[in-house]
């Protein structure tokens, strides 16, 4: 039986992690989700957008958004995005608490005839799929299990905080070292090597603004990938999963390594594993670094 | 932008600190603090701080106004919230990291207004306004020559393969802007919510001054 969800998507859904949407797409049928599109969404406001004009500013962001979504008439609003779900998630907890900001927010919503009451739950589509879904029914539609891949799950650190193991944040999984990564890879029939950079920061935004603080992190995490000789490493983060991709180049410049490991989403294994196209549905031709193996499992 | 601090006399002045703790979101739970280290030992950039959080919070309950907003702890904060969830006495370390970066550029502190994060949130902050979404590719443009043309060249330079490999991924997008369809009413609620943040900083600043 499918559920229906309104979905927020974020920005990077449409540019630098389209293979995520693309392939969250493509599995969201099979696992019950209907994805419903919040209309007119804005961004999020990100790590930095607090910093240009103020709290308030950046969280009237989330605010329009909630207040759209609210019009929907569901009572969730799930997004796939860690730092669309941290900002939006936490702007609607200081709603919730804090009736002078809900007011403050309400009074510049009302420029735009708009109003938001705090009703409403943010939640992560990974907590949605180890909550409303269950690891059970993601293995029930492996059809191609990705036997023999051994998978790195790297949750990063913005999905699992600081917000999984509150009640409001679904109390789905431990914010040091949470386990879904590895029980999605497991239920693909792939194999989770250990990993104890699990939860270990790329940088995030820092990384984009200056990546030189933050090679040496990445490194870490690549280091370790290698060591476990990983086939790949695996993560839910648009932004890791773009700093881990698109600065190895730079990481063996700078280092002298050769990393040329490939960074993929959780969703692209189970596209794969589910039987579903590779290219096309798993998008795996929108990787940097191309994911070769996981590619050949699914055209074999 | 409202100046709103509270006029220190002294290098060690308990009005900062009290300040903090009425004004800085979260701040008030920085009396809980008991120096036990878990945030800066947590911290993955914590080495490259001037201070790690531990100290910065220790110096704000002395009062360090100047020495905590020049800081550039609060610049190199990754977001990630390891020592936030970790703190065993509830401190939300990257809120209150959070808002005191905010207080540093309102204020007006040359550290605030130069250092990278804030040029990239202004560059941001303007798509985001403008657009409704980000656009990576301008908001990266803007952010590069927001440090003057030479800058902006070498760092464009630098990320020019990365841009390529991203525009033939179609993982960046090339073309006219994407765009909100209602942006005036998104600019009007921008606009207000603005309005109120400034309104709220000058009664803040009443409040100190009283």
């Amino acid at each position: 039986m499918s559920k229906s969800y309104t979905y927020y998507p974020g920005c990077t859904s449409r540019s630098s992690s389209m293979h995520l949407e693309k392939s969250l797409r493509a599995i969201a049928p099979k696992l019950g989700m209907e994805l419903n599109e919040i209309e007119d969404w804005n961004c999020c406001g990100t790590s930095v957008g607090h910093i240009a004009e103020g709290r308030l500013p950046n969280a009237a962001l989330s605010a329009r958004n909630l207040a759209l979504a609210k019009d929907r008439g569901e009572d969730d609003v799930v997004t796939a995005c860690a730092a669309c779900f941290i900002h939006t998630h936490d702007a609607n907890e200081q709603i919730r608490e804090d009736e002078g900001f809900k007011a403050d927010l309400n009074e510049a919503l009302a420029e735009a005839g708009q109003a938001y009451d705090g009703s409403l739950l943010v939640r992560h589509v990974c907590e949605v799929m180890v909550k409303d879904v269950g690891v059970d029914a993601i293995k029930a539609q492996v059809t191609n299990p990705l036997t023999g891949l051994k998978v790195a799950g790297w949750t990063g650190c913005q999905t699992v905080r600081p917000f999984a193991a509150t009640e409001r944040g679904g109390m789905f999984d431990d914010f040091d070292d949470p386990k879904f990564m590895r029980d999605f890879i497991e239920a693909c029939g792939a194999e989770a090597v250990e990993f104890a950079n699990n939860t270990s920061c790329c940088g995030g935004s820092v990384a984009v603004i200056s990546p030189q603080k933050s090679l040496q992190l990445m490194k870490t995490i690549l280091d370790e990938a290698k060591e476990r000789e990983a086939d790949c490493v695996a993560t839910p983060c648009p932004l890791c999963q773009q700093n881990l991709e698109m600065y190895q180049d730079l990481i063996n410049k700078e280092f002298g390594t050769d990393f040329q490991i490939p960074v993929v989403f959780y969703s692209q294994l189970m596209a794969v594993a589910f039987g579903l196209n590779p290219l096309t549905d798993a998008a795996l031709n929108q990787q940097m670094i191309p994911a070769t193996k996981l590619v050949e499992m699914g055209t074999k | 932008m409202t100046a709103h601090l509270p006029e220190t006399k002294r290098k060690y002045d308990l009005t900062f600190a009290r300040w903090v703790s009425r004004n800085v979101h979260g701040g008030d739970k920085l009396n809980m603090c008991m120096q036990c280290g878990v945030c800066s030992g947590s911290c993955p950039l914590g080495e490259q701080m001037d201070y790690g959080p531990r100290r910065l919070f220790m110096m704000i309950r002395a009062g360090m106004k100047d020495e905590v907003m020049k800081s550039d702890t609060i610049w190199n904060c990754v977001a990630c919230y390891r020592s936030e969830v970790r703190c065993p006495r509830g401190v939300p370390v990257t809120h209150i990291l959070d808002s005191l970066s905010v207080v540093a550029v309102r204020e007006g502190y040359a550290e605030a207004k130069n250092a990278e994060t804030t040029r990239f949130a202004k560059a941001f902050w303007w798509s985001a306004k403008k657009f409704g979404l980000t656009d990576e590719r301008l908001v990266t443009a803007l952010y590069y020559f927001s440090g003057g043309i030479g800058e902006g060249i070498r760092k464009g330079m630098a990320n020019q393969k990365i841009a390529l490999r991203m525009i033939g991924k179609k993982r960046m997008h090339v073309g006219m802007p994407r765009k909100i369809k209602r942006r005036g009413e998104l600019k009007k609620i921008l606009a207000k919510a603005v309005e109120i943040e400034n309104r709220n900083d000058a009664a803040a600043g009443e409040e100190v001054k009283s």
